[in-house]
């Protein structure tokens, strides 16, 4: 067996991959537009460095991805709107703050745990230096939804259960227990979709534990398994609007690339 | 609330007010102060509240007759 070949991840793991890949480069471009409008200087500063950091990460996983055959031009700059694997969640501006906190904290954690639970040698060295960026992130989200609890619980309520089903799609199925997770039988993970789901709800179950905010139950049938794109670990056709893709391919600048 | 950053390059220098930064909590001063004040390797950083800091002035002596 040749190196590439005995280095070759699953297929679904590709998937798997480009979808966390792919919603960190959304997540920059959300945090990007967080660092214009942020209610303190302090936020602004935070959107900055957090909007840095995912897309720092979005390079390596990139290169990760190409190693694997997934064209880097396609990647970069050739792709339809269609063809992002990003977290439903992330594919409009959310329209106020607390909305927004809301939005950014849930796919940010679910992108985490997701790549928290890979275990390939590829990834060694590498999750652990994108964990001390995320730290930072997520500690950032809580302590931001903390004071949101108190002064706005329903606009975060509202905000957890327009997001919920979405970020759920995300993580994945509740079928995919240690047994039936695919990747943890190709052992490409060690954390089975359904455990990731359940110690994710149960951090906002602990985060809002005193306050009026209620965190929507952890549905078992959402997303549904038959209706579940795998590849775009969502149910549906939505997708990110045209002019955010623009954006992220540098479309309006491209004849000022260097070569 | 405002918050004092402290900070110093390595154990037993004296600390250096970096800065200040305005938080709802102490969860998010330590945030702030970190995203804000990072940009050099410091062994320490720390925040204050400001109502924490003391201030050390004159007082008038206890029994005497106030000026």
């Amino acid at each position: 067996m040749s190196a590439e070949a005995e280095n070759a991840w699953p297929e679904a793991a590709v998937d798997y991959v480009k979808a966390i890949a792919d919603t960190k480069l959304l997540l920059g471009q959300r945090y990007g537009e967080w660092m214009l409008k942020g209610p303190n200087l302090e936020d602004d500063i935070s959107g900055a460095s957090n909007a840095q950091d995912e897309i720092g990460q979005v390079r390596q996983l990139f290169r990760l991805l190409t190693q694997q055959g997934v064209e880097d031009d396609w990647l970069e700059s050739s792709r339809s709107a269609e063809e992002y694997a990003n977290a439903s969640i992330l594919d409009e501006e959310a329209e106020n703050w607390p909305t927004f906190i809301v939005q950014v904290a849930l796919a940010d954690r679910a992108a985490w745990l997701l790549l928290d639970a890979i275990v390939h040698d590829d990834f060694t060295g590498m999750v652990q230096k994108m964990g001390e960026d995320e730290y930072f992130h997520l500690e950032h989200h809580d302590a931001r939804l903390e004071t949101l609890a108190e002064d706005q619980p329903e606009a975060v309520e509202a905000a957890l259960e327009r997001y919920f089903p979405g970020i759920l799609a995300f993580i994945g199925p509740s079928s995919y227990g240690s047994s039936e997770d695919p990747l943890v039988s190709a052992g490409f993970t060690d954390r089975s979709v359904a455990e990731i789901r359940g110690a994710f709800h149960e951090h906002y179950e602990e985060l809002f534990a005193g306050t009026d905010v209620s965190v929507p139950p952890l549905e078992e049938d959402v997303p549904d398994p038959e209706a579940w794109d795998e590849t775009r670990r969502r149910s549906g056709e939505g997708h990110v609007e045209p002019s955010v893709v623009e954006q992220l391919q540098g479309i309006s600048n491209q004849e000022y690339v260097i070569e | 609330m405002k918050y004092h950053v402290f900070t110093r390059h390595r154990a037993g220098d004296d600390m250096i007010h970096a800065g200040t930064v305005q938080a709802d909590s102490d969860r998010l001063a330590r945030i702030y102060a970190h995203r804000t004040y990072d940009e050099e390797d410091w062994e320490f950083m720390g925040v204050v509240r400001e109502e924490h800091l003391l201030e050390v002035d004159e007082q008038p002596i206890v029994g005497g007759r106030a000026r």
